[in-house]
Parts: C-alpha cells; structure tokens; sequence
C-alpha cells in the first residue's frame, strides 16, 4: 500500500446526517484527525450541529459541546477556564462554526476571544451562506452568488456586496496563528491543523467548504471545485504565525476564475463583464497577499503593531 | 378528522406532495392542516410529512403518531423506517413501488395499494432516473385510493403550487390516478380503534447522545454505489482520503474496501481516483 499522507485514526463516525459529497463533513474529519483525541468541540447552530446528531447518537468520537448560534468564542473561552481548573490543561478546545455564525451573528464573540487571548483553536467552515436554514446570504458570501435572499431576476442579481475578510478582522486581534485551509489538499489542511495543535493563545483557521445543494453543483464535484478554487487565487493557501506570512501552495500563474465560477450553479447568471470584475478583484488581493509574504523578515503586516507581550 | 403520514427521502418531495394534498384538499372545501417533521432534509436522507384533513378546522397541531393513511414514496424505506408504526387496522398504505399490492401483505393488516410512481415520473421527464420526482403521480393515485379529496382538486393544486413543470406533473397525477392498484386478496379488515392522539414519548436509556452515529447505516440514501476495479487500482488512498463519510477502508493488503453500510453514493471517490478505476453504478 502507498504510504498514508495523512494519519489514519479516524475520530469522525460514519452514519452522520450530511448531504452526499458535503465538503464541511470532510473538513471535520480531516480536522479530528490531526487533532486527536484529546479534544472538546464547540458547535453552535449550523449544519454541523444537525451532521453531528443524528438523535440519539453522536458522529464525534470526542465530547462536543452545543452551543447558541452567537456564542461560540465565548463557550470556548469558558470551555478552556473550565478544563484548566480541571487541570486538564493539555485538551484541545476547539470551536467550530459555520462562516454565518462567526463572521456575523458570533462576531462580537470571536472577537472577545481573541482578544482575550483565549488558548483555544477557532475553526470557521466556510460554505459561504446560511446553508442549514437554506442558502441564505452571509457577510462571507461572494459577490455575485445566487442565494435565496439575493435571487437572480429584473432587481436583484445575486449578491451585490463583496465577501466579508474574516481573516484581515482576525489578524487585526494579533492571533498565534491564523490560516486558511481547503479540504481538496488534504496533506497542506493536516499540517495546518497539526501547527495549531502544536501552538498556544488564540488560533484560527479559516476552512474552504463547498457545499453541493448550496452551491448548486453536483455532489462528485466537491474536490475539484475546492482545487479550482485556490489554484484560481479565489481561495489562496496561506498561514500567518506570529505576523509572518507564508503562501503554502505558491502559482506562478492563476487559473482564470472563469474556470471556477462556471461550475457552479449559483453563479450561472454572471455575465463576461461580471466575470471580468471578479477576475480583477482576485487578481489584486493575489497580489497584495504576494507583497505580505514578500516582506516576511517584517513581522505583522506594516498596519498593525506588534503584539504586547501576553 | 383523516390524518395522514408521508414517508419519502430528500429530493423525491414528500413535503411539496403534503402541502399539495392540503391544497387539494381546501379546494374541495375542507379544512387541511400540512408540514414536514423538523429534521434533516438532504438529498436522500428519509423524510417525514403530515397532513390532516377535515370538514371543521383542525385544532391540533402535533406531529401525527396514529395516522389512517400512509403514503411511502420510495419502496426502499419499507426496509429501515418503520413506516406503518400507528396505523391503525384496516387504514390504508399506499406505496410507490411496481409491484402488486398483495406481495406487500406481509406489512401489516391493512389496505394496501401500490403504483409505479417512478415509472410514471419518468415518462413525464421529472426528475432522473436515480432519483424520479414521484410525489405527483402518488398524489393522484392517494386520490383515488383514499377518496379523501378529488382528482380535479390535485390536479388544480398542482397547476397553481407546483414548483416546476405544473402540466407534467398535472399529467403525472392523472396517470397515478389511473394506474394504482390496490389489494384484493383477502377481506379488507375493518377500521380497527384509533390509537390515542398522543402516544407517549419513549426517550432512550441514556438521554445524552453518546451512541455512535456508526449504529445508524446511511446506505440508503445513495442512488449510485461506486464499484471498485481491483485491476486498475493503484493502491494510491485518493478514495479514502476524500470520502466526507469515511466510506472506504483497507483490507490487510492495502486494497480499497467499500464500506456499503455509509456510502452516500456522492461520486467523489471516483471523481478523483488518479487511474480511474471506480465507476458509479445504478444497484441491482
Ligand atoms: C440567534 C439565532 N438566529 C437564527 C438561528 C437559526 N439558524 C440555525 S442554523 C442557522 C444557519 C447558520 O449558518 P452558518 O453559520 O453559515 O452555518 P451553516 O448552516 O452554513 O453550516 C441559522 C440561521 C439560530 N439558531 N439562532
Ligand atoms: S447543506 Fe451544505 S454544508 Fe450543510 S450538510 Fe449539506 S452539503 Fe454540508
Ligand atoms: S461515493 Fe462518496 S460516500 Fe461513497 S465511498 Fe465514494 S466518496 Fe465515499
């Protein structure tokens, strides 16, 4: 057999209540891998909390905490109190929210716990709307996308507000550790999560997340949509310690964005001017990310100010 | 006061066929009352409706534990859901399957009548072949078999509150409504008592979910199975690793092994495997 690039123990059960070919399914599982099992999940009011509970029965082979849709920082906050008086000091605490319960309704938490400088790991799956309550638009939507609360007709076409920077607001906070993952390179999203593990303070990560019936595409096509994705610019790889910033999957040459946006339903009604727009919108924060990892030797990004000691 | 239970999987529109029916019904003047279980809806996860229709408004508003109909859009959950729990005697159960109603006997005593929903959706272009939109065509057999609303009625309902393709499923009704057969082997029993409205809720031993969800297969929500060709398969891990279901295993020699119980059947396995050696297939 070729050598396992990726750790064998399997700490997510089968049998759990995603739809076929559900990439935020894939995400948990890599996740918990490189995690093990010393670990407690947070979950708020999302698709994962439904996958998760099949009642009466867990599809998490570690303890997983439900908590309310706005309070997932907050529950990890207290989740790492509550061990540390436990003197369990070496569990895991992670929390881990769709892209609608962090970057907007649990913002305000988030926040607190960055700031707090909690020793937690935040995990926000991106799947780009509101999917467990049926596709409706989030602040990390894309410009563009049909959702159901942006519908494609004579007065709306499609979302008309760019994508929320869940990472630029993060770093803002000064975190350990901060990084984008996508399920569709396995290998680069188990490092990433191993690294968090490895840390301490306030860690995010920021998972990639196609979703089949959300997206409208057919659901074999989970893997090469993610790839498309980076390998476009829409959805670079990249990790920031500490304020230094690495490019993990480098391209000399983008793929064009048509590439991507063409496979997905949800972006059918987008014309050639439109796709021209987004390409030019990729384009500059590709580079902008390029320059931010150029001046590497210059930890944090030249707005911010280097942290204070904790 | 006729309650009325749908059993379907997501994609088939067990819901739509019970707002339907309760359109339907006021149509013909009634009272209906419809909505879904909460639960999970994805595509091919089993899904419950209900319905209840009467000639004065309906009060309750609880999900339906003893109903006098039930309607099962897809024979294949005959197998795990249990289906009939509350029926009472001599109610009727109307299945999409092709096959006679009397070989279904064996579910109970009821009244039992069967139509080729799939069939019929399929010859009107709904849905595709792994997953036909059935709901249509089983409303229009529920009509004649229940006699509890019209055929014109469904037919209304459909053209004004379809989703899609009003004329298709309109026809799709009709030929339900023409092609349901229903059981003449033995008496059809009497309406035996109806069970309490309210059945007490049995919560498990252990009321903190700590159960595997590994006790409850999800093999049948799949309409494909990915078949492996040994043969072609380079032993490389594509399959395992991006399965969302932890669906493949290794054998003691490395190979791929299918773990059928979980599979969902979402194509992604043989999407990426690098020599293409896994094809989606229908099931036998
Ligand atoms: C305060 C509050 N508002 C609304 C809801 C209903 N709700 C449950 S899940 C959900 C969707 C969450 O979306 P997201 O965080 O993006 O995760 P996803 O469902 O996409 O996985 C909503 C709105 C809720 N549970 N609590
Ligand atoms: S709606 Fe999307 S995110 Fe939610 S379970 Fe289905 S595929 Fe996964
Ligand atoms: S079809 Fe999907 S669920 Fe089934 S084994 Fe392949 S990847 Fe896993």
């Amino acid at each position: 057999m070729a050598r396992l690039t990726i750790p064998a123990p399997e700490l997510m059960h089968s049998g759990h209540a995603a739809c076929p070919g559900c990439a935020p399914a894939l995400a948990m599982r890599l996740l918990l891998k490189a995690l093990g099992p010393s670990t407690i999940v947070s979950v708020p009011a999302c698709c994962w909390t439904v996958i998760a509970t099949p009642y009466p029965t867990t599809a998490l082979g570690v303890p997983m905490l439900d908590n309310p849709i706005e309070a997932t920082g907050a529950s990890i906050s207290g989740l790492r109190a509550a061990a540390d008086a436990l003197g369990l000091s070496d569990v895991r605490i992670v929390g881990f929210a769709g892209d609608g319960g962090t970057s907007d309704i649990g913002l305000q938490s988030l926040s607190g716990m960055l700031e707090r400088r909690t020793d937690a790991i935040y995990v926000m799956y991106d799947n780009e709307a509101y999917m467990n309550t049926g596709v409706q638009r989030s602040g990390s939507s894309p410009k563009g996308a049909w959702t159901t609360t942006t519908p494609v007709g004579e007065r709306s076409h499609g979302k008309a507000e760019p994508k929320k920077d869940i990472l630029g607001i993060v770093l803002a906070h000064r975190p350990t550790y901060a990084a984008t993952l996508n399920p569709s390179f396995p290998e680069d999203f188990v490092r990433k999560a191993e690294r968090a593990r490895d840390l301490r303070g306030p860690r995010f990560l920021h998972v990639f997340a196609p979703c089949p019936p959300g997206w409208k595409y057919s659901s074999e096509q989970t893997i090469a949509i993610g790839r498309l994705a980076t390998d476009t610019g829409v959805f670079p790889l990249y990790e920031v310690e500490e304020g230094t910033c690495r490019i993990t999957r480098t391209m000399n040459a983008l793929k064009p964005v048509a590439e991507y946006l063409r496979a997905q339903g949800r972006f059918a009604h987008l014309n050639d001017t439109d796709i021209a727009e987004v390409q030019a919108e990729v384009q500059r924060s590709w580079d902008r990310l390029r320059a931010l990892a150029r001046s590497a030797e210059r930890p944090w990004p030249p707005t911010l100010s280097p942290p204070t000691p904790a | 006061m006729i309650e009325v239970r749908f059993h379907g999987r997501g994609g088939q529109g067990a819901v739509v066929a019970s707002e339907l029916l309760a359109h339907a019904a006021f149509r013909d003047g009634k009272f209906p009352q419809s909505f879904p279980f909460f639960g999970v809806e994805r595509r091919g996860a089993p899904v419950t409706a209900y319905a209840r229709i009467d000639d004065r408004p309906v009060d309750v508003r609880t999900s339906v534990t003893a109903p006098d109909i039930v309607v099962v859009l897809d024979a294949g959950l005959l197998r795990r859901v249990p289906v009939t729990a509350g029926l009472r005697a001599g109610g009727l159960l109307l299945v999409n399957s092709p096959r006679r109603p009397e070989e279904l006997a064996g579910l109970g005593p009821f009244r039992i009548a069967a139509v080729d929903a799939a069939r019929i959706a399929l010859r009107h272009g709904l849905g595709s072949v792994t997953l036909p939109i059935v709901n249509t065509a089983v409303l229009g057999a529920f009509a004649r078999v229940s006699g509890v609303v019209s055929l014109d009625a469904v037919r209304a309902a459909i053209e004004s509150f379809s989703p899609a393709r009003q004329v298709e499923n309109a026809a799709a009704a009709s030929d339900g409504y023409t092609d349901v057969v229903t059981a003449e082997v033995g008496p059809i029993p009497e309406l035996g008592p109806a069970s309490p409205r309210t059945v007490p809720l049995v919560l498990p031993e252990d009321p903190v979910a700590s159960r595997s969800s590994e006790t409850l297969p999800t093999a049948d929500w799949r309409s494909l199975t990915p078949v492996i060709d040994l043969g072609r398969c380079t032993r490389c891990n594509f399959c395992w690793k991006f399965c969302p279901d932890n669906a493949i295993e290794f054998d003691a020699a490395g190979w791929p092994v299918l773990r059928g119980e979980f599979c969902k059947g979402c194509g992604i396995c043989a999407a990426e495997c690098p020599p293409r050696a896994i094809a989606m297939r229908a099931e036998a």
